[in-house]
């Protein structure tokens, strides 16, 4: 009986724990920001809470850079108001996603909500934020659907695989008429999760609308323990183009697959993910040269737009990492969010999100490559969103593509493994 | 025995005053995933507690029973109780199909079937277009109202339906325990040979308990979808779903009717605990504490905490 | 045609690998009838090794072979005497459950130490491939695939030949029978314990030279595993090799034919089929 109480007492205490978060009042406007702090994906959610953290470190102080809100102290319109940042874990479930966005709007009461990068846990967090009237801004999840819900509050500044894809065929289409070299028909190679399906969909159906061939499809399990009849089916569809979407492990054993079937076709053209994980470079060493992959954020853009080298430094400054796709993404979603907010001159959600509606940013106020950030009235996506193409060039990337932003000149064909 | 009694009409009542307490949304779902967690362990028990079944699959009916809700409700506009019904219906065939020829299989290789099972059963969602495949189901956001299985200003119609269903696995959980089924199942477990040779079909009590299984675990997959509102084959088909369920009645007790209930009340907490607590630079810790303690418990008090706490200790 | 005999050699190679994880598996069950759930893990503990005596001193996989075998013999036969000897004669239940727990708790283990990254060894010694008759043969896989047959091939000597195979033989047929006979079973066991896990060393060296290694790397490689021990029979270690080309040649096959994305649908079907249609497996005892 006494350890019966004692169960209690310990159960009591768990939910206290949960229930009584002091509130700290004042000038402050509260952020909630939901990210995989634990679990499988933690690294990346750390570096995305950095990236959010950088942003509201800009917007709270003083800083010369050409961005919303960075020259002035807090939020001018809100009589200097400070931005918080609350955080929560997600730890990549959506169940948890949904508990911890509930959690941040009733009891931390939060103002607007950033996250969550998993696609699936976004998906379920920006119901809870819909559920109670509170602007969702997601900077990091690509899956397409996200935008089709018709949802309310949900505004998604990053563009979609949709875009990703469709940048595929523009950049073969621009490569094509540089080099004068076909690129005509293409085989597609994907995982068989939510990413690789759905950039698939949308792969095929930009290829009919661009004219290109689809000379055959292979879509595999994550994480196989071989691709090796997988990638003979693909060398057997005799495309010019491999058009790929990988997690790191399956993109590193692909690649030595190719090698060792001696399959090198024209360009080998990875989305993102897999084929950009500094793992990538590091494991296959010079295997990995030549192969290209759409980026949504370079280093080396810094050459072209120098504020982004200077929050870049700052970023690695502060954390010891180097900025990348994630947290470059993850920053401008925070600085999206907080300009609203100060247009809105309130923190009534209503104003806000049709502060968030009026959103006008000009290319040059971002650290994307992007032409600006401005959102579709229904769906609430940022219509001008872009992607790049980066290719490894001694174990380094380059931005190969848009041309006008490109520090390498794109190297096609895909050498043959034997001549390199 | 009256005083256990006892002990149990105290704990339904605070659970059902609970809410009135704690009014914030995460101590309300906090309970919610306990009692959810608690459902589908007593149907776990049911058929690994008092049959001696070991199933790493029982994450199947949960999808299944998710998935049966979520395509009736998107494609056919049914109600997610008929869907809850329905899902019950598959998960019972499904139990039936499975667990005809597999009870045929003795103890490691029944558990090893039914990792495939699961692992087979999540294969399949994730390429079956039909019901979204990779990308899951989201369901649509409907007026709120019993009928719609769905409440968006407060989480207490949740809190109280999951509630019910609780109170209704336990009820289920007390009958095959009084029963001949839980009777028989003992006799299986502790003497298989035994119970053959005076005429016991062991395979037909299996089945039954398999079944009662199923359905306590599908019922949950279908407020589940209703609670989170989108699924996808690993957030309902997954192994750890399994696991969990191993782990819960293990601590709390196999083959004891409070023992899941015990040990959901242990181990969810402890799971929020630890990710609150540890933060990134613990990762891989909380995992090595719930196999220390599944470990500690298989070895030391196989009988698990159940006696530790209600008839303190022996 | 040449990609049917390329897909039939990719298929030979894996297939040779999976029956070198899976003759620990079976050995260990043989000798003792406990299922060790977390055996894929051992596999992951010793490509981590591999990996890490590359990164930190240079060693590649090929050269740290025989020390990862030694480390996992050596581990194997810890296992034994803090974990499974209190459990010998424990319900099965309780069995299951432990070498679960330990499953997890590797798991968790790799987490914490070395994060959830992908790992993999760049160049190694063995690289490139060959090429007969526009068949690829990757030399790593070939290595990998050669080091397979000679490992199963020496326990399989070992069991026959030796005094100490004899013995261990000898307590897997009856306990009771070898005690009297003077054999201690419980070195008996340790012994089982340390080939087992020891033979994964061998397979975990040879993986990491083309594989990648992260935390949960054991998962489907244990699956496997199991579905290759249940289909040779526990406990025979011809059937595991016999079986483990099987499964490989069924999953390159499947992914080949079919589709790639349910080639472990195939292969996990092909698991239930055999135990249901003929539990004790291809070659184990009824």
């Amino acid at each position: 009986m006494r350890k019966a109480i004692a169960l209690f007492c310990f159960f009591s205490l768990v939910l206290c724990l949960g229930a009584f978060r002091a509130d700290a009042a004042g000038k402050e406007i509260k952020i909630g920001v939901i990210y995989p702090l634990t679990g499988p994906a933690a690294s990346t959610g750390q570096v995305l809470l950095e990236g959010v953290k950088l942003a509201a470190d800009i917007i709270n102080n003083k800083y010369n850079l050409n961005m919303p809100l960075a020259k002035t102290e807090g939020l001018p319109n809100l009589g200097g108001a400070k931005i918080v940042i609350v955080s929560g874990d997600h730890q990549a479930k959506p169940d948890v996603g949904m508990a911890e966005a509930e959690r941040l709007i009733t009891q931390e009461n939060v103002v607007a909500l950033i996250g969550a990068y998993h696609s699936a846990v976004t998906a379920t967090a920006s119901q809870a934020a819909e559920r109670y009237g509170i602007p969702f801004v997601n900077g990091d999840s690509t899956s397409p659907t996200l935008t089709e819900r018709g949802f309310q509050w949900f505004f998604r500044t990053t563009p979609s695989d949709q875009l990703f894809a469709e940048n595929f065929f523009q950049f073969l289409n621009d490569v094509k008429k540089k080099k004068r070299v076909e690129t005509d028909p293409v085989a597609i190679f994907n995982e068989n999760t939510l990413f690789g399906s759905d950039t698939t969909k949308f792969v095929e159906k930009f290829a009919k609308q661009y004219g290109y061939k689809v000379a055959g499809l292979v879509s595999y399990p994550a994480k196989s323990t071989q691709l090796t009849s997988e990638i003979q089916r693909l060398k057997g569809f005799n495309g010019r183009v491999v058009l790929q979407t990988s997690y790191v492990a399956d993109a590193i054993l692909s690649v030595k697959t190719f090698k060792e079937l001696n399959f090198a076709p024209d360009a080998v053209l990875g989305n993102d993910a897999g084929h950009i994980d500094p793992e990538f470079v590091k494991s296959l060493g010079k295997d990995a040269n030549y192969i290209l992959s759409r980026e949504v954020w370079a280093l080396d853009l810094g050459a072209k737009k120098p504020m982004l080298k200077t929050v870049a430094e700052m970023f690695e400054k502060r954390t010891g990492k180097p900025m990348d796709g994630s947290s470059s993404r993850a920053f401008t979603a925070m600085i999206v969010l907080a300009d609203a907010i100060n247009r809105a001159g309130s923190t009534d959600p209503a104003k806000i999100r049709k502060a968030l509606l009026e959103t006008n940013l000009k290319a040059d106020q971002l650290i994307m490559p992007w032409d600006g950030v401005k959102f579709d009235q229904k769906t609430h996506q940022n219509v001008l969103g872009k992607g790049i193409i980066v290719q490894v060039q001694g174990e380094k990337y380059h931005t190969v593509w848009p041309f006008d932003l490109a520090t390498k000149d794109v190297v096609w064909p895909f050498p043959k493994w034997d001549k390199r | 025995m009256k005083k256990g009694l006892c002990l149990f009409f105290v704990f339904v009542a605070l659970l059902i005053v609970f809410p009135l307490f704690f009014r914030n949304p995460f101590p309300r779902h906090l309970l919610i995933m306990i009692m959810m967690y608690a459902v589908m362990s007593i149907g776990w028990n049911i058929i690994g507690g008092y049959g001696g079944q070991v199933s790493f699959g029982n994450a199947a009916f949960f999808g299944v029973g998710a998935y049966a809700s979520a395509v009736l409700l998107t494609k056919a506009g049914l109600s997610p109780w008929t869907g809850m019904a329905a899902g019950c219906v598959a998960s019972l065939v499904l139990a039936v199909v499975v667990g005809y020829p597999c009870f045929r299989l003795k103890g490691h290789y029944f558990a090893i079937a039914t990792i495939a099972i699961g692992e087979i059963m999540m294969g399949l969602f994730m390429v079956w277009d039909f019901v979204g495949a990779a990308v899951g189901i989201y369901l649509p956001i409907l007026p709120q109202s019993f009928r719609n299985f769905e409440f968006h200003a407060t989480k207490l119609p949740y809190y109280y339906i999951m509630l019910a269903m609780f109170l209704f696995a336990i009820g289920v959980a007390f009958l095959v325990e009084r029963s001949r089924l839980g009777y028989y199942l003992r006799a299986i477990k502790d003497d298989p040979d035994g119970a053959r040779s005076v005429g016991i079909n062991i395979r037909k009590y299996k089945l039954y308990a398999f079944c009662l299984s199923a359905v306590l675990t599908s019922i949950c997959g279908t407020f589940y979808a209703q609670y989170v509102l989108y699924i996808d084959p690993p957030s309902t088909f997954g192994l750890m779903i399994s696991i969990d369920l191993c782990i819960i009645s293990l601590i709390g007790g196999l083959g004891k009717l409070f023992g899941p209930v015990i040990g959901s009340f242990v181990f969810i907490p402890l799971v929020e605990l630890t990710r609150v607590y540890l933060g990134s630079e613990g990762q891989g810790i909380d995992l090595m504490l719930y196999s220390l303690i599944m470990i500690a418990v298989a070895i030391l008090r196989p009988q698990g905490l159940f006696g530790l706490f209600a008839r303190g200790g022996r | 045609m040449e990609i049917f005999s390329q897909t039939v050699v990719s298929g030979l190679l894996i297939g040779f690998l999976y029956a070198l994880i899976a003759v620990g598996l079976t050995m260990i069950f043989g000798v003792m009838d406990i299922v060790n759930f977390a055996h894929g893990d051992y596999l992951m503990l010793a490509m981590y090794l591999a990996y890490w005596s590359f990164a930190l001193l240079g060693i590649d996989p090929l050269y740290s072979l025989p020390a990862v075998t030694l480390a996992l013999f050596v581990l194997g036969i810890a296992t034994y005497y803090l974990l499974i000897k209190k459990i010998i004669n424990a319900p099965m239940l309780s069995q299951i459950f432990v070498t679960f727990g330990l499953l997890i708790f590797l798991r968790g283990l790799a987490q914490f130490l070395w994060k959830a990254d992908y790992r993999a060894v760049p160049h190694g010694v063995l690289s490139g491939s060959l090429q007969i008759h526009g068949v690829y043969i990757g030399i790593p896989q070939l290595a990998a695939a050669a080091g397979a047959v000679v490992c199963n091939g020496l326990i399989f000597l070992f069991l026959r030949k030796t005094r100490a195979g004899a013995a261990l033989e000898a307590v897997s047929e009856d306990k009771e029978a070898a005690r009297l006979m003077g054999i201690n079973s419980d070195r008996m066991f340790a012994l089982a314990w340390g080939i087992g896990i020891a033979s994964v060393g061998v397979a975990g060296a040879l993986l990491s030279s083309f594989y990648y290694v992260f935390p949960e790397v054991g998962g489907n490689f244990g699956l496997i595993a199991f579905v290759v021990v249940a289909l040779g029979g526990f406990g025979s270690i011809a059937g595991a090799f016999i079986a483990g080309i099987a499964v490989g040649l069924v999953e390159v096959m499947a992914g080949y034919l079919l589709a790639p994305s349910i080639k472990f649908v195939v292969v996990l079907g092909l698991y239930l089929v055999v135990v249901l249609a003929r539990p004790q497996g291809l070659l184990g005892k009824a």
